[in-house]
């Protein structure tokens, strides 16, 4: 304990949250679907960002919250929706991937409870290498997510900021 | 099974339909166009009768009323709902004397996971003027038809969901005495939406 306090608040808090910072995998962006009453399931999106020098797998997921996590894709060919399963998603190295309505994402199915918006689900990311990733996401509707979406479209048309 | 060229060549004449109906919409969309009376007519729209968890409802219930109508099911996770809250926010758009008169049909195509009970909850949670209707596989394909629609039920035998329904994602505008006037793309913006509705109101 005395070691430890000789190195200083400002070094231990650096120890302490060097963890993420070296990884080579960082989330960003991520939200849950809200769900309708007498919906089980929802979609999940987020950012990946791949800052290592690896190309790296998104090969599955899990949370509490849901009996099954599958990655998804939605395709649209001639004007129809599809959604099927995939194996995975690779984001090569040095390369963002955005899981996003209407094309990637994490489908939970068989959800324990409904998801309301304001709440927050964990989500335990696996990669084809490396550690899990663990990542809290906020429940939106699709009418706060609307919201959000257009608060940063006004924000990249209002950007004048220093 | 998907890239079958039967199934190409039925979603090349669904897309011909849609194409045409916009071409044609003046021609097509004239008073007294509203029945189709086979597979082949190119009017789109048109009365039909469906379940609601209060009873029966038909389209000729709404006369009087603007109606956006939407095509999909309720466990889709992502476009439905997506499309479902551009409706919402679009008739939220309208002052309130506006808003009062139009209408939301949500037609689910998975009536065997969607009840009309199920269904009615899960459309107030958009909008209290939303109601949501299913009915037999043969009143559904009936609706599909007139409205130039697609879906098809897709086994994902690699998935917990079990199926998935593919489905075309379009919003019908359908004017106060219950004749097609639009066909939407789901990307429109609420105000977009909004905007159309002042124009039947
Ligand atoms: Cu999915």
């Amino acid at each position: 304990m005395y070691s430890l306090s000789r190195l200083g608040a400002p070094l231990l808090a650096a120890l302490m949250f060097s963890g993420p910072a070296l990884a080579d995998i960082e989330i960003s962006d991520a939200f849950v679907r809200a769900t309708p009453p007498g919906v089980d399931v929802s979609a999940a999106f987020f950012r990946v960002h791949n800052t290592g020098g690896d190309d790296r797998t998104l090969t599955g997921a899990s949370t509490d919250k849901a009996a099954t996590v599958e990655l998804h894709t939605h395709s649209e060919q001639d004007g129809v929706m599809k959604m099927r399963r995939i194996d995975g998603i690779e984001i090569p190295a040095h390369h963002d991937h955005r899981l996003a309505p209407g094309g990637d994402h994490l489908m939970l199915i068989g959800l324990t409870q409904p998801l309301v918006d304001g709440d927050r689900v964990e989500l335990t990311l696996q990669f084809s290498s490396g550690d899990p990733v663990i990542v809290t996401a906020p429940v939106w509707s699709a009418q706060t997510e609307m919201d959000v979406e257009n608060r940063i479209e006004e924000n990249k048309h209002h950007h004048k900021m220093p | 099974m998907t890239g079958s060229p039967l199934k190409t060549l039925r979603i090349l004449l669904v897309l011909t339909a849609f194409l045409m109906a916009g071409m044609t919409a003046a021609f097509l969309l004239r008073p007294g166009a509203s029945e189709t009376s086979s597979g082949n007519s190119l009017r789109l729209g048109g009365d039909f009768q469906l379940q609601s968890a209060a009873g029966p409802v038909s389209l000729s219930d709404f006369r009087g009323h603007p109606v956006v109508m939407y095509i999909g099911y309720a466990s889709c996770p992502d476009v439905c709902p997506t499309s479902l809250a551009v409706m919402a926010q679009g008739f939220r758009r309208l002052d309130m004397e506006q808003q009062a008169r139009v209408r939301g049909i949500f037609v689910s195509v998975d009536p065997d996971r969607d009840s009309p009970e199920k269904l009615a909850e899960y459309s107030a949670f958009f909008h209290p003027n939303l109601v949501g209707l299913t009915g037999t596989r043969a009143q559904i394909d009936q609706v599909v038809q007139q409205y130039g629609a697609y879906y098809r039920i897709a086994n994902l035998d690699n998935s917990a969901l079990g199926y998935a329904v593919d489905h075309s994602s379009r919003l019908y505008l359908i004017d106060a005495d219950g004749q097609l006037n639009e066909v939407l793309s789901h990307s429109i913006t609420p105000e977009e939406l909004a905007t159309k509705l002042r124009g039947l109101l």
